[in-house]
């Protein structure tokens, strides 16, 4: 995915994104971090066509986003939004089952192949055992595991995900991190997505971007991104980084 | 499912025994064998009398209780409102407005006064949807701005009919619901367009189900939000628009029906929007009956039933207020 010189603003007035040129890569971990109010979310939404930039373009696989027609772009890039909601009363098949809409054509579509991608979106997110269930029994947790198979269940090579751990406790958030991972890795899924906490960032992602004020101020791998420097210019927190033998580098704040 | 089978097997069957009740109960009275044997052989005079009289008048209270359930929901869905409801929100009063201009100027036209509903319907509908936006509808908002709209049109409707009496035109009908005096034509006429919404609006419930997820989650499914809302949208109006020509405003059964659908069938609206036609039926069918026979040989309109029903559950609706939001 190209992105090239795109702008962006809800009011006219102050662009939420200004002029971001950036590319993701295909088969990487790519997260966008950043302040509040730093124009990381509205950049992914930019990605996922939710929203259309006011200035320059943003082109999959060599065509501009608003070239595709709504079910093909469903077909090639899926979105777990931050915060998400369906009657509590479906169960969690029914939901996972939603995310079949762009196959399905006036005369019904591949049973067939829907059926194989659910099963196969379930047992990826080990909802298997819960497909019966309402989605109102589950837990915050769960419930993210749920979005996260309704996207998988599109079946697209590309998966964004804006802040999958943000409502989460210590426990899900890594469930979600590992399960994005294991995507990334066992099915080659391309990840786009927003997190606030730098030190999960660091851990799960290929490359980050960091954005300020609605540019983008750095990017590439962690430990070259996420300098003491580059922190507090970003955040205006000063942090000491230090080497950890088993889980490698991590950012402990010291001050404001 | 099963027990959704059951619901719907229970909802039929009382549609059944209310029907069989309502033909042979009233200022003329027959056995249900009678009625039978007349309805066949077509020989027996006072069967002949109800289904003149009697039985345009339940069709068209059951067709109207679907018409008014079924547009509801499809209100609630496209809204995202659990209150929308086109009696209580002006578009029926609009539809009925319009209509009765309509006949009132082209009574030549009475087959196609539901298309002057559907159209005064569609306006006022319009008008809650611009005035209570801000960057979003807030139930609460909406149903004020509704109220509101609804009082205008009834007013409006009810100034036309004083200045037509004053030039001594005739004017067809009022715009209070109005049971009475129906005829097979009438039938006829909504159940051409209530059908085709019916039918309609079945076939966009999987639409609705998928407009219960974020607008964004929709989208990003490959969805046309705009155009779904629209389509859906205009389904509802002509639901309601076609009951408001031919039997008047009918408030808070699009409210009332829809909601204890949901709790009985869930939200799913495959099963939701059947269920709640074959309930409105049964609503509006049983109230039609209750409003004759009470206290006959007087009547109570099924809209002034539904009124001593409906506000009270719409306080109740409003009073779980933290609930409204609907989905978690």
């Amino acid at each position: 995915m190209d992105i090239r010189e795109v702008s962006f603003s809800y009011d006219q007035q102050k662009d939420i994104v200004q002029s971001v040129t950036t590319h993701i890569e295909k088969g990487k971990i790519t997260t966008i971090i950043g302040p509040n109010g730093s124009g990381k979310s509205t950049l992914l939404s930019l990605m996922a066509h939710n929203h259309a930039p006011n200035k320059g373009q943003i082109h999959l696989d060599g065509q501009a986003l608003n070239a595709f027609k709504p079910k093909e772009l469903a077909k090639k890039l899926a979105v777990v939004h931050q915060q998400n909601e369906a009657p509590l009363d479906l169960t969690i098949e029914r939901v996972v089952a939603f995310g079949r809409t762009p196959y399905q054509t006036m005369r019904g579509g591949d049973k067939e192949e829907d059926e194989r991608a659910i099963e196969w979106a379930l047992s990826s997110t080990k909802l298997t055992e819960k497909r019966k269930v309402p989605l109102a029994s589950l837990s915050g947790g769960e419930r993210q595991r749920v979005w996260i198979a309704m996207a998988l269940a599109q079946k697209t090579p590309i998966l964004f995900l804006d802040e999958p751990t943000t409502y989460l406790d210590i426990y899900y958030q890594f469930d979600i991190l590992e399960l994005i991972r294991e995507l990334n890795v066992v099915h080659g899924l391309t990840i786009v997505m927003v997190l606030h906490d730098m030190n999960q960032a660091v851990r799960y992602s290929d490359v980050i971007i960091a954005m300020k004020d609605g540019q983008i101020i750095s990017e590439g791998q962690p430990n070259d991104v996420l300098t003491e420097e580059m922190v507090r210019h970003i955040y205006h927190v000063s942090v000491t980084i230090r080497q950890d033998a088993e889980t490698g580098m991590y950012i402990v704040p010291v001050g404001i | 499912m099963k027990k959704t089978g059951i619901l719907f097997l229970t909802v039929s069957v009382l549609l059944v025994c209310v029907f069989i009740y309502s033909a042979i109960t009233g200022s003329i009275h027959v056995t249900p064998i009678e009625l039978l044997e007349g309805l066949i052989t077509g020989q027996h005079a006072q069967v002949e009398i109800i289904k003149d009289l009697r039985i345009p008048r339940m069709l068209i209270a059951m067709f109207t209780g679907a018409a008014l359930s079924v547009s509801g929901v499809l209100l609630q869905s496209v809204m995202r409102n659990p209150l929308a409801d086109a009696g209580v929100i002006g578009i029926s009063s609009g539809a009925s407005f319009f209509s009765l201009m309509a006949i009132t100027a082209l009574p030549q036209f009475y087959f196609y006064s539901p298309l002057f509903s559907v159209l005064g319907g569609a306006i006022a509908c319009f008008l809650v949807y611009v005035l209570s936006w801000k960057g979003g509808l807030s139930p609460i908002r909406m149903i004020l701005v509704g109220i509101a709209i609804n009082a205008m049109f009834t007013g409006m409707a009810e100034a036309f009919v004083t200045i037509c009496s004053y030039f001594n035109i005739t004017i067809n009908q009022s715009g209070q619901s109005n049971l009475t005096m129906k005829t097979w034509g009438d039938v006829r006429l909504i159940g051409v367009y209530g059908v085709v919404g019916l039918v309609v609006a079945l076939f966009f419930s999987r639409w609705c189900n998928l407009l219960a997820l974020q607008d964004k989650t929709a989208k990003n499914l490959g969805l046309r939000v705009t155009r779904m809302r629209l389509l859906i949208s205009i389904t509802a109006v002509l639901l309601a628009a076609v009951t408001a020509a031919v039997a008047g405003v009918i408030a808070f059964v699009g409210l009332l029906i829809p909601h204890i659908s949901r709790r009985l069938v869930g939200s799913d609206h495959r099963v939701l929007i059947p269920f709640s036609a074959l309930s409105g039926a049964l609503l509006i069918l049983t109230a039609d009956t209750l409003g004759r026979t009470l206290v006959a040989p007087n009547e109570i309109p099924a809209s002034t039933i539904m009124a001593v029903i409906g506000g009270p559950f719409l306080i109740f609706l409003l009073r779980r207020g933290d609930r409204l939001h609907g989905h978690s």
